[in-house]
């Protein structure tokens, strides 16, 4: 009787065990099963994601060229097909990264800032930009899905002063596998010279080409270090194309004169003193500004295109609220730049700002989204596209905000 | 003890089916849960490589040619450095309704081959011989499109000025060896003056074409065409110096739709004052405009004399606009409202011919046509779209090419009889490496 008690004490209790370990192996399986499965769903939602934004050029379809609400979310280039990208939709994306700038100081009102390298600016009213919320809510994503969407030139075009009298330029020509190595590459330096009571611009141009290691340099007959220039150098090999840009200015004690888009429908521009951005203390010196634009034509040359009040004089703080600043109007949907040289009255005391106007045309990077971090699984996806004739690459960063195994603020899901 | 064996028999089965389950349900690769879609990428590549037809020329390139290496160094520069690729080039011969593909050049970035785990695109291109290309005969004048930030708009509706300058600019620039956009009203008032407003060699004030975008409001300058310009408690005597200089510098001034000169607008001036319609920073001027206008070219007197227009109704496009509609390439439709046609009078009434008509006469009213000026020393010419809102920029376009009528050279097919179109198919297969 003892015997069978026992044994049967001993079956069960070894029942039970045996059934705990394997509901709890059983159970891991499962589990990883179902996070391949949900992890699966979201690299097809980038991949279905990318190609919704991409091959969409929402609605309004020309929503880039206005400041015209949405009412569905897209960037492709109206009228064209396939992966070319509206240059225009593309600067009214908020940026996740750039610190917003206000201005006039203390007037409440806030622009995006597309940071740009070498004196280069692109700031576009906060109101007037499509933030992360507005595309989710239209790409029906908002709450279950969460992305980042980069767009960047697939070739870089580094430059660099390599020295200064007389001046040679370093161009290095990349792109994300390998050097461009024998790429075309074509150059327009605009340096300033005085004329009169405003700067004026001059124009060299011409053509080199990389070496193998995708390397050039131009070399230039005078100071680099005492004079103004802005230089973009166009690069080209078998389709793929891309542009850099660098500024070198004499007048160093602050920004110099700031482009702000501040309206984006009739291509409204104000030429602002930087210290109606940023306090730098005083005195600081009037600019004598000169601004131009160009249109980059098909042919990948830049044409000016006359622009009202191209000249003018900008003091600083006015007081009580008052501020100066020029006042111009670009093109609407003619992507092109504007390049701004300006002086200070002293001798030899030159800046020089230049904005892009579409993104193509000084093959900006465009980052919009939500951040990434801390998701424990991402998703990415990648295509090749053009915008304004540039090849581009656009990246999508795709994650879930539902489902198990989720991290969200408050809680693990 | 038996029940301890049947347990022990049962954990047995247990383990079996967990191990069974473990070694037959096997989960993918994470590479296979979360890879970039290869074959969208081979797609885009190819695409963008193809923007400025590169690829296409370069596959039909001799293969000593420098452009195959420039597209393997294209292809390793723009692909990620984890992905390799083989892109392969066939021809395709067609043998009655077969079609046959056979391989005409191969490159890769990986002599092992690729793999079983990759993905292709295809992409069709055709040899450049049977490329169509149209280059237009450029106009010698310089085109001037206004499009002043400081004027408004009247029976433009659902457009700005500043819009449909864009979209005439896109249209037209094609045809003429400058266009230059008139930012303001103090351009405007320079290129009265006869002064150069661009920094272009090419522009010329003389014989120029001037593109009104406001509508039936003319931007006035402030200044001296605003003093100059007012008479007779109206700014109809602007319209008359227009009139004058349309004829001294021997312009073409387009009036895009409706009365022409009917307002004259500068929101900075005006911009207490209203068209009589709520719209700001314009002045109602009415038909005494166009008479005045009218008046200007033909080098009569100023007086304060007003032209009618006629409400005809519907037009039919003539047989001239049909024509060209079709050389161009530009199709409006063919019948349109015209309720501000001007009359078959103001030919000897103002010394005009018409040159071009768009639309056939209704009642002697010409819905759109060109005036050229005959009188004196024959110069001016004035092109009225006398249609009901809202401008149609087609038809503007179309009236002035009529007027112009510059050649279209359009290229022809090189192949010779009985050659067919080269094709050539490109296949572009991509792979990852790594991490596997």
């Amino acid at each position: 009787m003892t015997g069978v008690t026992i044994d049967h004490l001993v079956a069960t209790t070894a029942f039970i065990a045996a059934i705990l370990v394997f509901i709890g192996l059983f159970t891991q399986t499962l589990q990883a099963a179902i996070l391949y499965q949900q992890n699966r769903h979201v690299s097809l939602k980038a991949s279905d994601l990318l190609d919704n934004i991409l091959l969409s050029p929402g609605y309004p379809y020309n929503w880039g060229e206005t400041n015209a609400t949405l009412s569905c979310f897209g960037l492709q280039h109206p009228g064209e097909s396939g992966y070319a990208l509206s240059s225009f939709a593309l600067m009214r994306l908020t940026s996740p990264f750039g610190k917003p700038v206000e201005y006039p100081r203390d007037s409440g009102e806030w622009y995006n800032n597309v940071s740009l390298e070498s004196s280069g600016y692109l700031f576009l009213p906060i109101g007037d930009c499509i933030s992360y919320e507005t595309a989710a809510r239209l790409l029906g994503v908002n709450g279950t899905y969460g992305f980042q969407i980069s767009i960047t030139p697939i070739v870089e075009v580094l430059i660099s002063e390599y020295q200064s009298n007389p001046l040679i330029l370093k161009i290095e020509v990349n792109g994300p596998g390998f050097p461009l190595s024998g790429a075309a590459l074509s150059y327009y330096l605009y340096r300033s010279y005085k004329t009169g009571q405003y700067a004026s611009i001059e124009l060299s141009s011409g053509t080199v080409q990389a070496d193998s290691a995708g390397v050039a340099y131009l070399n230039f007959a005078f100071d680099g270090a005492s004079e103004t220039y802005t230089i973009l150098v166009y690069a080209r090999l078998s389709g793929l194309t891309g542009l850099g840009h660098y500024s070198h200015k004499t007048f160093d004690q602050g920004a110099g004169v700031m482009p702000f888009v501040v309206d984006y429908k009739t291509g409204k521009i104000y030429l602002a003193h930087s210290w109606d951005v940023q306090d730098q203390g005083t005195p600081v010196p009037n600019y004598f500004y000169n601004a131009t634009f160009f249109i980059m034509t098909k042919e990948f040359e830049f044409q000016e295109w006359p622009i009202a009040n191209s000249t003018g004089n900008i003091n600083y703080g006015g007081g009580g609220g008052k501020y100066y600043y020029g006042e111009t109007t670009l093109p609407v949907a003619h992507p092109g730049f504007l390049l701004v040289t300006y002086g200070t009255g002293n001798p030899n005391e030159y800046g020089m700002s230049i904005m892009p106007w579409g993104i193509g045309t000084l093959a900006v990077s465009v980052t919009f989204g939500d951040n990434p971090a801390g998701n424990v699984w991402t998703a990415t996806d990648l295509r090749q596209v053009t915008v304004d004739q540039m090849a581009y690459q656009a990246k999508i960063t795709c994650w879930s905000l539902q489902g198990y195994q989720i991290w969200n603020p408050r809680r693990w899901w | 003890m038996m029940r301890t064996i049947e347990v022990s028999i049962v954990i047995l089965i247990f383990a079996v089916a967990f191990i069974a389950a473990t070694v037959f349900a096997v989960l993918p690769s994470p590479r296979q849960i979360s890879s970039p879609n290869l074959h969208q990428l081979a797609l885009t590549t190819l695409q963008v490589l193809d923007e400025n037809k590169a690829l296409t020329e370069t596959v039909f390139e001799d293969l000593t040619d420098q452009a195959w290496t420039d597209l393997e160094i294209a292809l390793a520069a723009s692909l990620p450095p984890n992905i390799v690729y083989n892109l392969t080039v066939y021809d395709m011969v067609q043998v009655g309704d077969t079609t046959t593909y056979r391989k005409f050049h191969s490159i890769t970035n990986s002599e092992s081959g690729l793999g079983t785990d990759s993905e292709t695109s295809s992409y069709l291109v055709m040899s450049t011989n049977v490329t169509f290309t149209v280059t237009p005969q450029r106009i010698s004048g310089t085109l001037y499109i206004l499009n002043c930030s400081d004027a408004n708009g009247w029976w433009i509706t659902g457009y700005t000025g500043q819009g449909l300058a864009s979209d005439l600019y896109n249209m037209l620039s094609p045809y003429f060896n400058t266009t230059v956009m008139v930012q303001n009203t103090t351009d405007l008032g320079r290129l009265l003056d006869g002064t150069k407003i661009s920094d272009s060699d090419h522009e010329n004030v003389a014989n120029a074409v001037v593109i009104n975008t406001f509508g039936e409001a003319v931007p006035i300058p402030a200044g001296y065409y605003t003093t100059q310009g007012y008479a007779d408690g109206s700014y109809a005597k602007y319209a008359y110096i227009l009139g004058q200089k349309v004829n001294s510098y021997n312009w073409t001034w387009v009036s895009i739709v409706g009365y022409p000169f009917y307002y004259v607008t500068n929101t900075v001036t005006f911009a207490s004052t209203h068209n009589g319609w709520g719209i700001y920073g314009m002045r109602m001027v009415s038909g005494y405009g166009l008479g005045c206008f009218l008046r200007g070219l033909d080098g009569q007197p100023y007086s304060y004399i007003s032209q009618s227009t006629g409400d005809v109704g519907v037009v039919y496009f003539s047989s001239d606009a049909h024509t060209y509609s079709n050389y161009y390439g530009i199709y409006p439709s063919p019948y349109q409202t015209a309720t501000r046609a001007l009359p078959s009078s103001i030919q000897s009434t103002y010394h005009t011919t018409i040159v071009s008509n768009m639309f056939d006469a209704v009642s002697n009213y010409y819905g759109a046509a060109t005036f050229k000026h005959t009188g004196g020393t024959g110069k001016g010419a004035f092109t009225a779209i006398g249609l009901t809102r809202t401008p149609d920029i087609r038809v503007t376009a179309l009236a002035l090419l009529m007027y112009y009528n510059p050649a279209i050279y359009k290229s022809e097919f090189t192949l010779t009889a009985g050659e067919r179109p080269t094709q050539r198919l490109i296949v572009l297969q991509l792979s990852q490496q790594g991490g596997s």
